[in-house]
């Protein structure tokens, strides 16, 4: 009887081919395209009308007749370009080793060092990323502009000695203000290194006869490396990509990204802005290559499975050189929001003190720019949500469902987190602009599309990071219990990745209500934004209206960081990290 | 109605067509009787996971056939399979209730509530966690043999074709687990589930299964018992992996296929063995080289050499309880690892360090052959 019925179905199954093929389950087929068509014809196809317009004649014109190399030839003729490209560098290697300089030793003693209040450092810490970089910068020109705060103060010191500080434009004013926004990357990527190394590890070297200086120089240091490293690497793509403080501290020296705003905005030629474009890539992706090849081979498996304690230092001068050295960083680094605080009430500050107190600024703006609020909240708002949907399903297949191509797949995810944001305007322009199939020109959709392009990345990593805590045998339970798999999904992975989706979506929110890089290429009248309203109030010198509609950014994103790190276990740096 | 289970020339190759591709299931074939409480054993990275994992649908197979009761299963999805299944991990949803976690095949399977209160309640009573039902935690919760408890309730609750334990008492501490392994077994007779329960210990094994399997290297070893397969392997290797084998290294001197004989190398002593306990494949040639196996009771070591006694000298003596184990280094050309030696109680005048003779006690050996690249 057994054996009949093994012989039938053995008959059933060979010839039952068709059926095989329709039992098939075809759902994550399907889902896997959505996001793929999405990156296809907003991401892949920008990019490569880019990169045919980098080698197009100066223009607008999109003419694959005549493709040529004038466009990079600028950068051997036209010393603008040629500085250009030098001051990226200068700026990217210099934020960097001073971000490096600054940021590790904080990392450390937050670890390793007995210091009191450990938990406000870390929060208030990691506000210079998420804060608007360019109202850092103005904050700055306050300060130490031509007639800044503190540059009178010191020339009244310095008059006796014939000395006179020089107000911040320039060089030296971007590196400075780049490095105190981009330090915390450092810092918090190395405090993560160095508290989470396995204590067992020193004190092995320690009991081996070891002195504390040598168990941090061979084996703390070889372990932390990595994790500096990439952070390290953050820091440069950032600041090579930066808009914002170049734009307004600049002055009459320009970067890379200044300068594609330059060809945009002034000679609408995109094909001449391609090309720079091109260029910015080029040593961003050279710079990742190195990071890839040479940095990451020292990466090692840190296998934690005791909960030992590390030995934090306990020698009184230490703790108090410690301390002191966090407080000064992260006063030096906040003190931006607070002048832009104190500004907003004022009419002027161009003395020691500001002067004519008045709440003006923030009663002018339900007046002046009350569009600019609108717009800001609805574009960030429906970006957000969408960016959540995106980068949660994406982060699901190529995490659990790893189809065929899932490498790709998140390297295409991956690819706007390091394309600066003018790149990524100008790719969007350069495909949807004017006669284009899809002419997106001016429009919310435009911004919408580039604000989920570049900010999906944020959604993918931290949701990532959930599900890979997440023991897929939770999700095999529910499969093996009868659910289909989108079942599973909504009453199993969703409901514990939430916190990654959430922590994700939150970071989204609160970078896109700032941001300035991509939107100042693609808005339009209809369109501008508060960060659109507070640089052009700072390049008309409204230094107190720019300021009040900036202390509402300030707020709002403050409010949402706050309320964020109040409610437990959520952690937006996962969202931050490559 | 209990199933069967039928595997038939079960392949898999993990990274087929890759530079590495790793051979984890080798045409695996054999059968699991309705209401049987099968164990798959082996060492770690033997194949029985993976063999588990396809039974559920969890893991595709290379090629072969997997029938449930004279179905084919082999290319229908894993939720449309009706099994249960217990992970090592418990997987044990932290964002519901034990209630929820437990009706929750019953949920997929839009059950009317009041038929998803009545079993869940049954299926807790079944395991005995009645008491902790009413106060419905989370399963955080609880401790780790009831969090064993629920998980086991939630895998059952559905009435399942087949139950699939996967270690599932990895993550119990010593003396749980031995408590846990006995309710397994009261919980699975009394539910009648054919049922396949994954394990790399041979005493659990042992101790939980009507039969046994013993994997290695994505091969099954042999089927059988727990007696059978303690006292009749037909291997060096499922010798030496249920329970400890002694071997000592031999010639074959005569054959005649029912009764074989062999001298063992050194005291140059020639045994007997009958058919039982030969396990020489047909046509191993006289003068082979062959292993004679004895468990350590089936061992006795003395200070006087009687008949085929191996000189050696006692290492340790450890006093276990019901009996005591002498560790006896012998001549390396008999055997390179000591002997285990188990005497029922201390032997007078043998202590650490003494010259001592073992013997095999008489009819007890058996003949293996020995393995390729083994170190006997």
């Amino acid at each position: 009887m057994k054996e009949r019925n093994l012989d039938s179905s053995i008959s059933q199954g060979q010839q039952g081919g068709f059926k095989k093929f329709l039992q098939k389950d075809l759902t994550p087929y399907l889902v896997f395209l959505i996001p793929m068509a999405f990156l296809c014809v907003f991401l892949f196809w920008p990019l490569v009308t880019t990169f045919l317009r980098a080698f197009m004649k100066s223009g607008n014109k999109f003419d694959i007749g005549a493709l040529g190399v004038s466009g990079f030839k600028k950068f051997f003729t036209s010393a603008l370009y040629q500085r250009s490209l030098k001051n990226s560098f200068i700026v990217g290697i210099s934020v960097t080793v001073s971000s490096l300089l600054i940021g590790v030793p904080m990392g450390y003693f937050v670890a390793r060092v007995k210091i009191p209040g450990k938990s406000l450092l870390l929060s208030l810490g990691i506000l210079p990323v998420i804060m608007p970089s360019f109202i850092g910068a103005f904050s700055w020109i306050i300060l130490l502009g031509r007639q800044g705060v503190l540059r009178y103060f010191f020339n009244i010191v310095l008059a006796p000695l014939g000395l006179e500080l020089p107000p911040i434009y320039g060089m030296f004013g971007m590196i400075f203000c780049m490095s105190l926004t981009y330090y915390p990357f450092v810092f918090l990527l190395s405090h993560g290194a160095f508290s989470s190394a396995n204590a067992l590890l020193e004190d092995a070297g320690m009991l081996m006869g070891a002195s504390r200086w040598r168990v941090l120089r061979t084996i703390t240091f070889p372990l932390v490396i990595p994790s500096i490293g990439a952070a390290a690497l953050l820091v440069f793509i950032r600041s090579i990509g930066n808009f914002g403080i170049p734009a307004i501290i600049g002055g009459d020296q320009y970067v890379l990204p200044t300068l594609i705003y330059f060809r945009v905005n002034g000679f609408w030629d995109l094909n001449g802005a391609s090309s720079i474009a091109v260029v910015n890539v080029l040593i961003t992706g050279a710079v990742l290559w190195f990071q890839k090849y040479v940095v990451s081979r020292r990466e090692y498996e840190t296998i934690s499975a005791s909960h030992v304690e590390i030995q934090q230092h306990k020698h009184p001068v230490l703790r108090i050189i410690a301390f002191l050295y966090c407080l000064v960083v992260l006063l030096v680094s906040l003190a931006p929001q607070i002048v832009i605080i104190v500004m907003s009430f004022f009419e002027k500050w161009q003395g020691l003190l500001p002067e004519g107190f008045t709440l003006a600024n923030f009663s002018k703006i339900p007046k002046n720019s009350p569009k600019e609020l609108l717009n800001s909240l609805y574009l960030s708002t429906v970006a957000t949500l969408l960016t959540a949907i995106l980068g949660s399903i994406i982060a699901y297949i190529t995490e659990r469902r790893k189809p065929k191509g899932a490498g790709i797949l998140d390297m295409a995810v991956m690819a706007p987190f390091i394309l600066p944001g003018t790149v990524v305007s100008v790719a969007l322009l350069s495909a949807f602009s004017g006669k284009s199939a899809i002419p997106l020109g001016g429009t919310y959709t435009i911004i919408i599309i580039a604000y989920m392009v570049r900010r999906t990345p944020y959604v993918y990593r931290s949701v990532a990071a959930s599900l890979t805590q997440l023991n897929p045998s939770l999700e095999e339970a529910s499969t093996i219990a009868g659910a289909h798999w989108i079942y599973t999904f909504w009453r199993v992975s969703v409901p514990l990745i939430l916190p990654g989706i959430i922590s994700g979506s939150i970071l989204t929110f609160s970078t896109l209500l700032q941001e300035l890089s991509t939107t100042i290429l693609l808005y339009g009248a209809r369109t501008r934004t508060v960060p659109i309203q507070i640089y052009g109030a700072v390049a008309d010198g409204k230094m107190g209206e720019a300021s009040a509609l900036s202390v509402i950014l300030l707020i709002v994103v403050f409010a949402i960081v706050y309320a964020t790190n109040k409610s437990k276990g959520r952690d937006l740096s996962a969202g931050l990290k490559m | 109605m209990s199933l069967d289970l039928n595997y038939r020339d079960v392949s898999k190759v993990f990274g087929a067509g890759g530079k590495n591709p790793v051979e984890a299931l080798k045409k695996v074939s054999f059968t699991i009787n309705p209401g049987e409480l099968f164990c798959l054993l082996g060492p770690s990275g033997c194949g029985k996971t993976t063999l588990l994992r396809s039974t559920a649908g969890l893991e595709s197979i290379s090629s072969g056939q997997i029938f449930y009761g004279g179905r084919d299963m082999t290319s229908i999805p894993p939720f449309r399979r009706n099994i249960g299944m217990v992970f090592q991990s418990f997987a044990l949803y932290p964002h519901m209730n034990i209630f929820e976690n437990v009706a929750y095949g019953l949920r997929v399977r839009k059950t009317p509530e009041p038929e998803v209160r009545r079993k869940v309640t049954e299926v807790m009573e079944l395991v005995g966690l009645t008491e902790e039902l009413k106060r419905n935690p989370s399963p955080a919760g609880l401790s780790g043999g009831q969090q064993q408890r629920v998980a086991i309730a939630r895998a059952l609750v559905y009435d399942p074709d087949l139950l699939l334990l996967d270690e599932p008492l990895a993550n119990l501490d010593a003396k749980l687990r031995r408590y846990m392994r006995a309710e397994i077994r009261r919980i699975q007779k009394a539910t009648n589930i054919t049922t396949i329960f994954v394990t790399h210990d041979q005493e659990e094994a042992m101790a939980v299964g009507d039969r046994l399997a013993v994997m290695r290297r994505g091969v099954v070893e042999q089927i059988g018992s727990s007696d059978e397969l303690y006292n009749r392997p037909n291997s060096a290797f499922v010798a030496n992996f249920i329970g400890k084998m002694n071997f000592f290294k031999a010639e074959l001197t005569a054959w005649d296929g029912v009764e074989a004989r062999a001298k063992l190398i050194g005291p140059n002593f020639e045994l007997d063995v009958g058919k039982d306990r030969n396990h020489l494949p047909q046509g191993t040639a006289v003068g082979s080289r062959v292993l004679v196996g004895a468990r350590p009771e089936q061992l006795s070591v003395s200070l006087r050499k009687g008949e085929g006694g191996m000189a050696g000298k006692v290492n340790i003596i450890q006093h276990l309880g019901q009996f005591v184990r002498y560790e006896v280094s012998v001549d390396s050309a008999i055997s390179a690892q000591p002997f285990e030696v188990d005497m029922p109680g201390l032997v007078a005048g043998i202590a650490e360090g003494d010259d001592v003779y073992v013997t095999i006690k008489k009819g007890l050996a058996s003949f293996y052959l020995p393995e390729e690249g083994q170190s006997e």
